[in-house]
């Protein structure tokens, strides 16, 4: 074997992140690897091939990070406030990969968060990605019973749902996961803290009024569902309540055109709710892909559920019967046993003691950061939703483990939020990376733009309306792929393949040397040979459609308006 | 020589030829995937091209096939339909822990999701010979041969004979299901029929180990038949990778089929209760359906290729050079007929190859690296470039392999216990990414963009700085963090780490 390719020779500790030279940077990064060898972890293949370790070399631990030697003055090397996704990555690795000592406090575990509530695990595991995935699994057995009449499935009656057996079983498995996760923060070697935790100063942290204090305090508290403050809004439920709801919405209202509205707009459509969606814009999913938004809402839309558009809700009133009326701007509809509000989330900044220690803040109550997740104070820092970057869950994971490989593993790592993938759980469901085309226009100004909507083969047995939309976005210069959305079946998963190529930086070319997978869907993304339409910059400045032979406008997207599926009160 | 084929296309088209006359500058037997591709590039660079096809019937012969090919007519697109509908069963078996409660009867009526599955193929049909015919490519109804090196007869359903002059002849005349040669072998039935039974099975006898009897084993088994499966290695998929074949045999096990591994079929006779099935172990089982899905012949007999001197091999497959050329200049073959790599994207990247270098002024290679493909067994199984095995094999350094095994979140709910494997094998020096293999649901869909970052020579390194879509299964192969092992090609030892 080889001997060590890493140079040792740069070994000074920088004070500031920012100050490392490269050369710093490099030889950190050596010594980390080292450290894992000596505790029999190999994971030099992880890292960039020029940082790979050849041989293990037997390096006493490093404990880079008590640098200052002022490591024994705390009793912690790393104090976390709030066990969720990001937290728990953090503190698990800031114990596992460096030997760091490693707490995290977090409030005992309810399906709906407040002040005093949350639980191991946090918004992704409890209140979000997980029982949102669960009910879409749910739910989207209405649509399968469906399809599968024209694949010769009959029954004798039509299949019920029963809501307290999908309640008392996805409960069940939060409980679990709950569990699961203490476990694996204990065995981890970190210090469980059931409380509210509140910083003090700098150093410490009062956990409902027990003192801890820490070398380092990550913030890492999530957000919450945030509703306006309109007459009768007591009545409204959120989506921590809509994921624990004790029966099924007759009808339900929901407010907002977010990722959130539309997942439960699905969710409640498939449970046989009757769904509306009232939105103030005139299109959902603000952010996307205009034709993105445009499609979903059509398929949407002729799946059963109605839109309201250029609606902004004003009062709820509850009657007599129990049942809720929505007035907004355009009117007053009654009628609805339930009425969600998913109009955005907010920090949990509040009572965390941020302003005292002079934590900095920005108006929507977000932690400013750096680059590399620090706070206004050099011993604080942030990751996750709390600071409003990227609000993801595999985000605040690579935040919290870029922030233990910065401050443990002295080698600071900017976590990098280009071409993160995401997708939209809605039925059909979008997932989506890159630029959507109008960042591309207006970041590149030239660009090919390849397009293609088709009805998946799944969908000519079935008979029903379901169809598929793909998007790839190509810098007519370099030919790079900038950006590829897709609406329909299996989305997400197929957009997280694309995911690397698109991170990778490969162009047009890469995608057409690309052989198919027969018959599939996602074939389609390989096999698109002819751009739609080709946009470029005119010597104004403007980006403007070439080639009119495959020219649609850009500008006149077709309107769902026009085509009679979204109703306006 | 690719070269000077060029010129010679160039020719044909930009001036008729120069002296020698041809009726068509290019002459295609048959309109499956290959042919319908090779044609229609080749008339869009400006070549005048004539096809010919058998008439439509799901059920090929000497005399019966029709546009599309096997892969629309009796191939992917019934097969993969009938998988659909098969899947269902499993769905509502998984819906009850969901909250869904089927009361009465779920029946299963064959006959109507025959009736549209036939539907679909003929309406797909129709739409090859619509794109054909939009594409200025004349038509002929026949069984194509090669007369000479410029000529073919075709030879109509009424018997009657044309010939017709080509500048060049692409052959892509496809392949068939053949039966292996034991006793009674006239009782069992080829894939054709089994995508076009009238009555759907009860008890079903698969013998095969390859990617079509397991698909039909899935298919079967969903749609509520007994399926024995009998296959003469330890393991169905061989050619696979082996930890993937394993999971594979599990899954179908733990589907409800019976395996039957080292096991051969000695003689099949009719009984009054059925077809009575012999192994070669001395078992003996009864069955409605045998379904032989052990290999495919190229349709090469019936061409009078030797007479012209287009060299076949063994199994009577065409052999080609990396152009898709064949022995004789101006005759060229693609698709399943040369026996390379048996699958329509394949086939329809040969073609535009082929039509490219012929006519379009732009010698290319079709490039077999890094070609996935799926199984759809039910779950199904998705691989891009070289399993462990041929890693082993190629490698100059130690491989590196991660995989992950896990309870795909639906699961945690419904109870199922079929558990998602993913894999990657990566090169320990170049960290290159040389093969990915998954088996579990939605897995053919995944490894599409796999396969991209893969072509590419996507490192593990660009894998790893990838972020996860969550929650999805996919993102499991951008998070494989753990090594599974370090295996070294020499000692070819597995280590575990």
């Amino acid at each position: 074997m080889a001997t060590a390719t890493t140079d040792l020779r740069f070994s000074a500790a920088a004070t500031s992140a920012k100050t490392l030279d490269r050369a710093t940077v490099r030889a950190r990064r050596g010594r980390f690897l080292h450290h894992l060898a000596s505790r029999g972890l190999h994971l030099d293949h992880l890292l960039p091939s020029p940082f790979r370790l050849r041989s293990p070399f037997s390096v006493c631990r490093a404990a880079a990070y008590a640098a200052e030697g002022d490591g024994e003055k705390y009793e912690y090397d790393l104090f976390t406030i709030g066990a969720g996704s990001g937290g728990m990555r953090a503190s698990r690795f800031a114990s596992t990969l460096y030997g760091a000592r490693a707490a995290v406090c977090e409030m005992p575990f309810a399906t709906v968060a407040s002040d005093a509530l949350g639980g191991v695990g946090g918004t992704c595991v409890l209140r979000g990605c997980v029982p949102k995935k669960l009910l879409v699994y749910a739910s989207k057995y209405s649509h399968e019973f469906d399809e599968s009449h024209g694949f010769g499935w009959k029954y004798e009656t039509d299949p019920k749902h029963d809501w307290s057996t999908l309640m008392t079983r996805k409960n069940l498995e939060l409980q679990r996961l709950v569990d699961f996760q203490t476990d694996m923060l204990k065995n981890s070697g970190v210090t469980l803290i059931e409380g509210r935790g509140k910083i003090v100063d700098p150093h410490t942290v009062s956990v409902d009024g027990k003192l801890y204090t820490a070398r380092n305090i990550l913030i890492a508290v999530g957000a919450r569902p945030s509703i306006p403050d309109i007459p009768g809004i007591e009545h409204v439920i959120d989506s921590d309540a809509a994921l624990d709801l004790p029966s099924r919405p007759e009808k339900i209202a929901i407010v907002g055109g977010g990722y959130i509205a539309l997942e439960f707009a699905g969710i409640f459509n498939g449970l046989k709710s009757e769904v509306h969606v009232y939105i103030r814009q005139k299109k959902v999913l603000r952010g996307f892909d205009e034709e993105v938004r445009d499609f979903v809402t059509q398929q949407m839309s002729l799946r059963g559920i109605t839109f309201h558009t250029e609606q902004t809700p004003q009062a709820i009133t509850k009657s007599d019967d129990g049942l809720l009326s929505l007035k907004t701007n355009k009117g007053t509809v009654n009628g609805f046993s339930h009425i969600m509000f998913a109009t955005g989330r907010k920090p949990n900044t509040k009572n965390l003691g941020l302003e005292d220690v002079g934590v900095k803040m920005d108006k929507h109550g977000s932690v400013m950061v750096d680059e590399y997740s620090r706070t206004s104070v050099d011993s604080i820092w942030a990751v996750g939703d709390v600071t409003n970057r990227v609000n993801l869950t595999p985000v605040a994971l690579m935040e919290g483990g870029a922030l233990t490989h910065t401050i443990f593993g002295n080698d600071p790592i900017k976590p990098d939020h280009s071409a993160v993938p995401s997708a939209v759980f809605s039925q059909p469901p979008i997932g989506q990376v890159g630029l959507t085309e109008e960042q591309a226009t207006e970041k590149y100004g030239d660009v090919d733009v390849y397009t293609s909507n088709f009805r998946p083969l799944k969908a000519t047995l079935s008979g029903l309306p379901d169809r598929i939309y793909t998007k790839l976005i190509v810098c007519a210069d370099t030919n790079k792929v900038l950006g590829v959305h897709m609406c329909g079946e299996d989305a997400p998963e197929i957009i997280q393949g694309i995911a690397i190529a698109v991170k990778a930086g490969l162009t047009k070319q890469n995608f057409d040397a690309t052989v198919g997978v027969h018959p599939t869907a996602a074939e389609e993304l390989v096999t698109m040979r002819n751009p739609t339409r080709k946009v470029r910059r005119n010597s104004a400045g403007e980006a403007k459609l070439m080639s009119r032979p495959y020219v649609r406008s850009r500008h006149v997207v077709p309107s769902v308006h026009k085509r009679g599926k979204l109703h306006s009160l | 020589m690719a070269r000077k084929m060029l010129k010679d296309g160039e020719v044909a088209v930009a001036d008729g030829g120069g002296g020698e006359s041809y009726e068509y500058d290019l002459f295609v037997i048959g309109a499956g995937s290959g042919g319908v591709r090779g044609s229609r590039t080749s008339a869009g660079f400006g070549a005048k091209v004539a096809i010919c096809e058998l008439p439509f019937h799901p059920i090929s012969s000497e005399w019966q096939g029709g546009h599309g090919g096997t892969c629309v007519i009796r191939g992917c697109v019934p097969k993969k339909i009938l998988v659909y509908g098969a899947a269902f069963r499993g769905e509502f078996e998984d819906a009850k822990n969901f909250g869904w409660e089927i009361n009465g009867d779920i029946n299963y009526n064959w006959k109507k999701l025959l009736e549209n599955k036939t539907q679909e193929i003929v309406r797909l049909n129709g739409v090859y010979k619509r794109i054909l015919g939009n594409s200025g490519v004349t038509m002929i109804e026949g069984a194509g041969s090669v007369v000479d090196a410029h000529t073919v007869e075709v030879t109509q359903p009424d018997g009657s004979k044309q010939r017709h002059t080509a500048k060049h002849i692409l052959i892509a005349t496809g392949s068939r299901a053949h039966l292996v040669d034991i006793p009674g072998k006239e009782l069992a039935i080829t894939s054709d029929e089994a995508l076009s039974l009238e009555e759907l099975p009860k008890r079903a006898v698969i013998l095969g180990g390859g990617y079509i009897a397991v698909e039909f084993a899935s298919i079967w088994k969903g749609l509520g038949a007994e399926v024995d499966l009998f296959y003469r290695k330890e393991l169905p998929l061989r050619g696979f990778d082996d930890e993937m074949r394993t999971v594979v045999a599990s899954n179908l096990e733990g589907r409800g089929i019976r395996l039957h591994p080292a096991t051969n079929l000695t003689e099949l006779s009719k009984t009054a209760d059925g077809i009575k099935v012999v192994t070669d172990k001395g078992d003996e089982l009864m069955a409605d359906v045998v379904l032989f899905a052990t290999g495919r012949t190229p349709n090469t007999n019936k061409l009078n290729l030797e007479a012209v001197g287009v060299e076949v091999d063994q199994i009577g497959a065409i052999k080609v050079d990396e152009f898709s050329h064949t022995s004789v200049p101006s005759i060229w073959a693609v698709g399943d007929v040369t026996n390379r790599i048996n699958l329509t994207p394949v086939a329809l990247m040969e073609a535009t190859c082929f039509a490219k270098t012929v006519f379009g002024g732009q010698p290319v290679k079709p490039d077999y690296r890094d070609v996935p493909c799926a199984v759809f067994s039910i779950p199904p199984l998705s691989v891009v470039g070289l399993s462990e095995q041929e890693a082993l094999e190629e490698a100059k350094n130690d491989i590196l392999v991660y995989t992950s095994s896990f309870n795909p979140m639906k699961n945690s709910i419904s109870k199922r216990q079929e558990k998602s494997i993913m894999k990657l094998v990566v090169d320990s020096e170049t960290d290159r990414v040389l093969g990915a293999a998954m088996c579990g649901p939605d897995a053919a869909e995944i490894m599409q963009g796999i396969a991209v970052a893969l072509k590419s020579g996507a490192t593990k390194a660009t894998f790893d700085s990838t972020v996860g879509i969550h929650p999805s299964a996919a993102e499991e192969f951008v998070t494989m963090r753990t090594l599974t092992r370090r295996v070294s090609p020499a000692s070819k030892l597995k280590t575990n780490l």
